[in-house]
């Protein structure tokens, strides 16, 4: 039995790490929200506050820095029965007048009653379009209502 | 490379004898590429993965109906004007200008000289969403709890209109 001096053969057996990394890989996978489309781009102001968007039932309403509202819910169901079937999968529907905004408004929280509203103003907005939709958000008597904001210094 | 290995019969180090022997066949399959596969998709979803959700500011409005009656020295008025200009008074007192630097400091001044006091803020509807989110941010940071927002009209254009800049 003469020693051979050579480079050893070393087989490394791979599975225990397969099973790990397959199990970070369901988790990453399972955990994964991709950033949802947006029907325009929204630049958020800053604020110290420190409340969490919730995570579901939320109801969108953007406004776009040109004054564009937009109003949207996280459920893709919710979207069909609320705007019709062909505006399901898109990101939100463009509203125009306070009166169509409070005919949705009254609908979604009928349909689902648990919805949050949200208002996700751009930084350069003015605020009119805000002051109008938060009056439009008093008559249909959703008095608490979140404003999204990023983390001041993040 | 151990990939030598695969299908080796178990028993050949026994000898070489040229038996067939019904037996399991020894299978290693080598996992490298798999692990890089799956390393690979991992980095993907952690990099795709969104941990921080954005941050909310909570605003609770009274009923439209509802109305409240204020004694007037308890009321402090902000008034937000356009290029983010911020005048605050007490009751019915003129109008003062306040850099928004100092703004936090006077809100915190005010509520300790009064506990009681009642804010209400009357943002310019040409003036930005960010000076609004601001002011609240301000009052949130001052632990003023109860304030209420209220119209910018034209009698509060005038009668800031001729209080000079801070």
């Amino acid at each position: 039995m003469r020693r051979k001096k050579g480079r050893v053969n070393v087989f490394i057996d791979m599975t225990p790490m397969v099973d790990v990394t397959m199990l970070l890989l369901t988790f990453f996978m399972l955990t994964t929200q991709f950033l949802p489309p947006a029907e325009a781009e929204i630049v958020l102001p800053s604020s110290n506050s420190a409340i969490k968007l919730p995570e579901s039932d939320v109801m969108t309403i953007s406004v776009t820095k040109d004054n564009a509202i937009y109003l949207n819910v996280d459920s893709q169901r919710l979207r069909g029965e609320l705007f019709g079937a062909e505006n399901a999968l898109k990101a939100g529907i463009r509203v125009d007048g306070a009166e169509q905004l409070a005919n949705y408004l009254v609908q979604a929280r009928t349909i689902n009653p648990k919805l949050r509203t949200v208002i996700k103003a751009d930084k350069a907005a003015p605020y009119g379009p805000v002051q109008d939709i938060m009056d439009v958000l008093q008559r249909v008597k959703i008095s608490r209502f979140n404003l999204v904001t990023e983390l001041e210094g993040a | 490379m151990a990939g030598g290995d695969v299908g080796a019969p178990r028993q050949a180090r026994h000898g070489n004898k040229l038996h067939k022997a019904k037996r399991r066949l020894n299978v290693r399959i080598d996992m490298t590429p798999m692990v890089d596969v799956v390393m690979l998709l991992i980095t993907f979803f952690m990099l795709t993965t969104v941990f921080n959700r954005p941050q909310t500011m909570e605003i609770n409005m009274p009923p439209d109906d509802a109305k409240v009656e204020v004694a007037e020295s308890n009321l402090l008025t902000v008034r937000v004007a356009t290029g983010d200009r911020i005048f605050w008074n007490l009751g019915v007192e003129p109008p003062r200008a306040v850099p928004f630097a100092d703004f936090r400091r006077l809100l915190v001044e005010r509520l300790a000289a009064n506990p009681n006091l009642i804010t209400l803020v009357k943002v310019d509807r040409a003036s930005t969403y960010a000076a609004m989110v601001d002011v609240m941010d301000e009052l949130n940071l001052a632990s003023i709890t109860r304030f209420s927002l209220g119209p910018f009209q034209d009698f509060d254009r005038e009668l800031i209109a001729g209080v000079a800049a801070p």
